[in-house]
């Protein structure tokens, strides 16, 4: 994973905004990229860089919030911030309802703008990490077996080692060597981190749901 | 038998049961004065009859004298029921005549009691037995009473009279009982006097035989007299036969009403009285045995609706005669309904009013029907505002806030870049130069509005001010009346038609009138109300100017109001203004606003007069 410069991605159909707009950001030291439209985003824009976008709400053929359904579809969603003439507020309730960053009038204050994006490229940062610690986890997880999986889906929920014995129909040693091939595997010390790691990891539901199975 | 008496007694039969007959007719119908006048004069001549019988029976001079003396209470009664009967019967007769009758016949009757043996003779001497159809029968003889002129003159005087009154019924058309009656009772007079002459002054030596004539006239009269009343029973029987087909026909009538919902209501106002129909009282809730007064059924009428109503009747009654109003009645129970009435007011002979009737019905389902469709019209009038100001205001604002936004932009932007140690001045030429773009860009989005209204849009011909004001004003009504806002319309008459787009100019002032609205709202006032007044401003033009009774506008903020996006409300848009003024000026006339001296705001606007041919 590269370290890069996260990168504002300015959308916009009037291009005299587009310019002015991304001289402003670019003048307040942000690396900037325009697009005339979302589509042009939408092919363009490199799937893993991190930064955000700021679109205008209206624009022909695919407005700001279609962008923001399409953007949500993909595996790195960034934060997208919302640029209108005029603020109308059922579209801007749709759009902060859908996790929009921030909604702005094209002329709000300079301060409030440049606040907005930096909030944005923030945001974007930790989801970006909490997305790479998961993806990473989620490497690990895949060492474990699925008799081993079966066996953690027990323990996270707290059963003792003769009652998942006793579900899963196997001897209670046989547990305890499962547990230790886990523990050494995800390399923790106790329950109370497995189950932490798990949840992080975003395999809780995972498991939980491949419990009824060993039954 | 003697004839003579089968005759007399037959006659004074016949008169006694003839009396009986009408008087019983006079007591049934305390009115018939005719009848018991009657009853007396057959009376009397029944006993005048009786009185004959007996003279000519006498068997001494006293005896003649006595039957005599008291004959003349039966001629006295003869005589006034005579008199009477003539006036009542043919409504005729000079007063003072029939007064000098009674008069000189009362004057007669004292006299026979009081001066000789009777009016007639001072002494009867002797009775002289003469011949009289084929019997023999008695006269007086004796010395005749001077006074007796007085009887004779009050006899001829009944003459006069009656022939009097018997040409004035004559003349005033009255042909047949008139002349029948009159001309009997003439005969009976002359003959009366003539006899009276003739005998007691012992011109002719035959006895006294007035009855017969009397009885003649009793004939006469009774006949007349019965004949009116068949024709009173006639009438009497149409009546009850109309009265049962009315009768009929107001069952039918009260069954029609009944069945379409309309209560009926009938005031007599000589009498003060009420009288409603069930379903009248069922609509308004009064019970059945509910008095009905006006000051109740008033408190029964909504208070926002009373003054008018009384305007209404106090028009019908004041001589327009009929009326229609629409009004809401207040149960007693809360209920609110809709009640349409019409009714008609009759006057008597004087003119006054004397008897209303009015039919109400219930149109609350009407009135619902109605506010839905003027739901319906207020929200087609909201979508048109919104369709061409409001839309037109949301895509301007959006068109020039892109190159505003994109100057601030670029100014911000430069003001950065000018910070540096070593500015690019490349950089901020290129910005320079796209601002001066966007401005231009600004200013074109304001020229394409002023052009879009001022070229094709612009549908003119000539416009009636009194149809677009009222149309308008019909428009917001509703919408007045549930703000409780009144709306005011003074339009001069007659007023020549202006040229114009009739939709342009309805939206300039639906604009102007919501914004009135618009004022009283936030001021929160006690008085409220939004004049519209439309006038002659010169030769060539007409000025509309709509008017609320707002806080007005403040001041500063006068100068700006028709700047686009300058707005006082909360969320108002700041176009409504700008373009009625752009439309306004595109018609060749100003508007502006100023503050009147009373309080509020007034916005005034000019148009030009239609030339005829534009007219045309």
């Amino acid at each position: 994973m590269s370290v890069t410069v996260p990168i504002v991605h300015v959308v916009d159909d009037d291009a005299s905004f587009l310019t002015a707009v991304s001289r402003l950001l670019r003048a307040n030291g942000f690396s900037v990229k325009t697009y005339s439209s979302a589509h042009k985003f939408l092919a363009q824009r490199d799937a893993d860089a991190p930064g955000c976008v700021l679109a205008d709400l209206q624009m022909p053929e695919m407005s700001g919030l279609d962008l923001q359904a399409a953007l949500a579809q993909t595996s790195n969603p960034l934060p997208i911030l919302f640029l209108t003439g005029h603020g109308d507020i059922p579209s801007s309730v749709q759009a902060m309802r859908d996790g929009a960053e921030d909604f702005l009038e094209k002329r709000a204050p300079k301060e409030q703008l440049l606040d907005a994006v930096t909030r944005a490229i923030a945001r974007d940062s930790c989801e970006r990490e909490a997305r790479d610690r998961q993806r990473e986890l989620r490497v690990l997880f895949d060492t474990l077996t699925d008799r081993e999986r079966e066996v953690l889906a027990h323990v996270v929920q707290g059963r003792l080692n003769k009652q998942i014995a006793w579900d899963l129909g196997i001897h209670e040693r046989t547990v305890k060597l499962h547990r230790t091939a886990i523990t050494t595997k995800l390399q923790v010390q106790s329950v109370a981190e497995l189950t932490h790691l798990t949840q992080e990891a975003g395999i809780f539901e995972e498991l939980i749901h491949t419990f009824p199975k060993g039954q | 038998m003697s004839v003579i008496t089968i005759l007399w007694s037959m006659s004074a039969a016949a008169c006694l049961t003839l009396a009986t007959i009408n008087f019983m007719v006079w007591l049934k119908d305390r009115k018939a004065l005719a009848n018991l006048l009657f009853s007396l004069f057959a009376t009397g001549t029944a006993t005048f009859a009786f009185c004959e019988l007996r003279m000519m029976r006498a068997a001494t001079p006293a005896e003649f004298a006595t039957v005599l003396k008291w004959a003349h209470i039966a001629v006295w009664l003869l005589v006034v029921s005579l008199v009477g009967f003539v006036r009542f019967y043919l409504k005729a007769g000079r007063p003072w005549l029939a007064w000098m009758v009674c008069g000189l016949r009362t004057l007669a009757l004292v006299i026979n009691f009081l001066v000789g043996q009777n009016l007639n003779y001072r002494e009867i001497i002797r009775l002289q037995p003469v011949s009289f159809l084929g019997e023999t029968v008695q006269i007086a003889e004796g010395v005749p009473n001077p006074w007796m002129l007085v009887g004779q003159l009050s006899l001829a005087a009944l003459f006069i009279f009656i022939a009097d009154a018997t040409i004035t019924a004559w003349r005033r058309g009255d042909r047949h009982g008139g002349l029948a009656v009159g001309g009997g009772a003439v005969f009976f007079a002359l003959v009366g006097t003539i006899q009276s002459v003739s005998i007691f002054w012992a011109i002719v030596r035959i006895p006294i035989v007035s009855s017969l004539s009397i009885v003649a006239l009793v004939a006469v009269m009774g006949y007349e007299l019965s004949s009116d009343m068949i024709h009173a029973s006639e009438l009497g029987r149409k009546l009850r036969e109309s009265e049962t087909g009315l009768h009929e026909s107001e069952e039918r009538m009260r069954l029609a009403i009944e069945a379409a919902g309309f209560g009926v209501l009938v005031r007599d106002f000589s009498r003060n009285e009420m009288w409603a129909s069930d379903r009248w009282r069922a609509l308004f809730g009064f019970s059945g045995t509910d008095r009905l007064e006006f000051d109740r059924v008033i408190q029964r009428i909504h208070p926002d609706d009373r003054d008018a109503l009384h305007l209404v009747l106090e028009r019908a009654r004041s001589g327009h005669g009929v009326y229609d109003a629409e009004f809401r009645a207040v149960l007693p129970s809360g209920e609110v309904r809709w009640i349409g009435a019409r009714g008609r007011v009759e006057f008597d002979g004087a003119g006054k009013p004397a008897l209303a009737r009015s039919v109400s019905h219930d149109i609350t389902g009407q009135k619902e029907t109605e506010r839905e469709a003027q739901n319906l019209r207020r929200e087609i009038a909201h979508v048109g505002r919104v369709s061409m100001m409001g839309q037109l205001a949301s895509a301007l604002a959006h068109e020039i806030n892109q190159p505003l936004g994109a100057i601030l932009r670029n100014a911000e932007a430069a003001e950065l870049f000018l910070q540096d140690q070593s500015p690019d001045l490349e950089e901020i030429r290129a910005i320079l130069a796209d601002i001066r773009k966007d401005d231009q860009r600004a200013g074109n989005v304001i020229d394409r509005m002023r052009g879009l209204l001022k070229r094709q849009d612009l549908n003119k011909r000539a416009v009636d001010v009194a149809d677009l004001v009222g149309e308008v004003a019909a428009l917001v009504r509703s919408d007045a009346a549930v703000r409780h806002i009144k709306l005011e319309l003074a339009v001069a008459h007659n007023l020549p038609p202006v040229f114009g787009d009739l939709v342009h100019l309805q939206q300039v002032l639906l604009n102007l009138i919501v914004n009135g609205m618009d004022a009283l709202e936030e001021a929160n006032r006690e008085d409220r109300r939004v004049s519209i007044a439309a006038g002659l401003d010169g030769p060539k033009t007409i000025q509309i100017a709509v008017s609320d009774s707002g806080p007005g506008l403040p001041a500063d903020k006068l100068a700006h109001i028709f700047d686009p996006f300058f707005t006082t409300k909360a969320n108002g848009m700041g176009m409504g203004l700008p373009i009625s003024h752009t439309i306004i000026v595109a018609h060749g006339g100003r508007l502006w606003a100023e503050n009147r001296s009373e309080g509020g705001a007034s916005f005034r606007f000019t148009l030009p007069i239609a030339e005829k041919d534009a007219s045309q």
